[in-house]
């Protein structure tokens, strides 16, 4: 058999014909699948639903900004109500015990267990710009007034507070040393802070 | 104003494309195809109306199935009406639903396969579908020849032998070289003659 001749018999066969039926509603079904694949694309690319998606994400992350400013709101004001709490942040209540004890304050320590002022036997403390240094560990806070040369103790740490001539301040304990000019040796889990408090602004 | 110049674009896009559209198809298959692609449900199935008989042919030769065949007409005209903006009007309209119906075709009984227990589809179709009506005997003993041959295979033969496409044409439906196609209708060929040898005059 030829080519020419096998496609002329391929030609000549005719196919089946569905019932009268399927041609009536073939347009009208696939009608029907089109409105509702049209209806379903429009939804997906309508700009008002842009509109909505942007305005959804806009609405998110102004809540997202105002939770945060409350957060760091409400953490400063808590902040600002320990500093509050802490007496020896008070200038005036410094300057009366130091005045109440004249070349005696060795410290002035306010801990969980509330204020303690200690003293020395003899009026023998130098007198110089006083030191406040802030230690804290977790929830333990312990706040110090002392003089530059004065040992203290704080959380079971011996250690020995000194000024220097540029008016930074020095921790030297048993293992460890804090500078409040520098980088320094601290332990991981303190934090120290620590200021010159003038007599004058007191 | 960046939405108004992307629906400007948009515009100038479509003019264009109507355009291209325009070199080959008709006057009214232009305006449905025009009115089809603003959503009009009603143009399409005019379009849909002109066209079924010769997609219903092409989808039962590609699956020999009369219920495939509906299904694959079915299939044929959501795909174009989904991918209708991509009409270039290179070729006609007819032209460019014959190939999606091929193109769906190659992969229909697997994909129908697929969908569910192979065994169970086959005794359903046995039982339930009623058997193809064929004309004659010739139309019956050519599709049983061409259900034989590999989908690849009978598209090739369906493409050159019934829609008139060049091997060339038939290469760019059929994603492959003209090369390729060549091949599988030459290789079709011999086998058609062997299983029509002796059943045909």
């Amino acid at each position: 058999m030829k080519n020419t001749d096998l496609d002329a018999v391929l030609r000549k066969a005719s196919v089946p014909q569905p019932p009268e039926e399927f041609w009536i509603e073939l347009p009208q079904q696939v009608a029907r699948q089109t409105n509702r694949s049209r209806s379903g694309r429009t939804e997906g690319v309508h700009p008002a639903h842009h509109r909505l998606t942007r305005l959804s994400w806009g609405l998110a992350t102004a809540v997202c900004i105002v939770i945060a400013f409350s957060i760091g709101h409400w953490k400063g004001q808590k902040e600002l109500e320990a500093n509050s709490k802490d007496v020896l942040a008070n200038p005036q209540f410094v300057r009366e015990t130091l005045a109440a004890f004249p070349g005696q304050v060795r410290a002035i320590v306010e801990d969980e267990h509330g204020l303690n002022v200690v003293l020395s036997d003899t009026d023998d403390v130098p007198v110089s710009t006083p030191l406040y240094v802030r230690i804290s560990r977790g929830k333990e806070v312990v706040a110090v007034v002392t003089f530059s040369g004065q040992e203290i103790q704080i959380a079971g740490q011996k250690m020995t507070v000194l000024s220097d001539a540029q008016g930074g301040i020095i921790l030297m304990g048993t293992d460890f040393a804090w500078s409040s000019g520098g980088p320094a040796m601290a332990k991981n889990d303190w934090k120290i802070t620590a200021k010159n408090l003038e007599l004058n602004t007191m | 104003m960046v939405e108004f110049g992307n629906e400007f674009k948009g515009i100038a896009a479509f003019t264009g494309l109507m355009h291209k559209i325009a070199r080959m198809a008709p006057a009214d298959e232009l305006d449905h195809i025009q009115n089809s692609l603003t959503g009009n449900a009603e143009a399409f199935a005019t379009l849909v109306k002109e066209n079924q008989k010769m997609v219903f042919a092409v989808a039962f030769r590609m699956t020999g199935s009369m219920a495939d065949a509906e299904d694959l007409t079915q299939e044929t005209f959501l795909r174009a009406y989904q991918h209708l903006e991509s009409y270039r009007g290179r070729s006609k309209f007819s032209t460019w639903l014959c190939q999606i119906a091929v193109n769906l075709g190659i992969n229909w009984r697997a994909r129908e396969n697929r969908r569910g227990d192979v065994h169970v589809r086959w005794a359903k179709d046995s039982i339930l579908e009623p058997r193809a009506e064929f004309p004659d005997e010739l139309s019956q003993c050519v599709q049983e020849a061409l259900n034989k041959l590999p989908p690849k295979q009978r598209a090739a033969i369906v493409l050159t032998v019934y829609e008139n496409q060049s091997h060339g044409e038939a290469a760019a439906i059929l994603n492959c070289t003209e090369a390729t196609v060549s091949w599988r209708v030459f290789t079709a060929r011999r086998k058609l003659k062997s299983l029509l040898k002796g059943r045909v005059p």
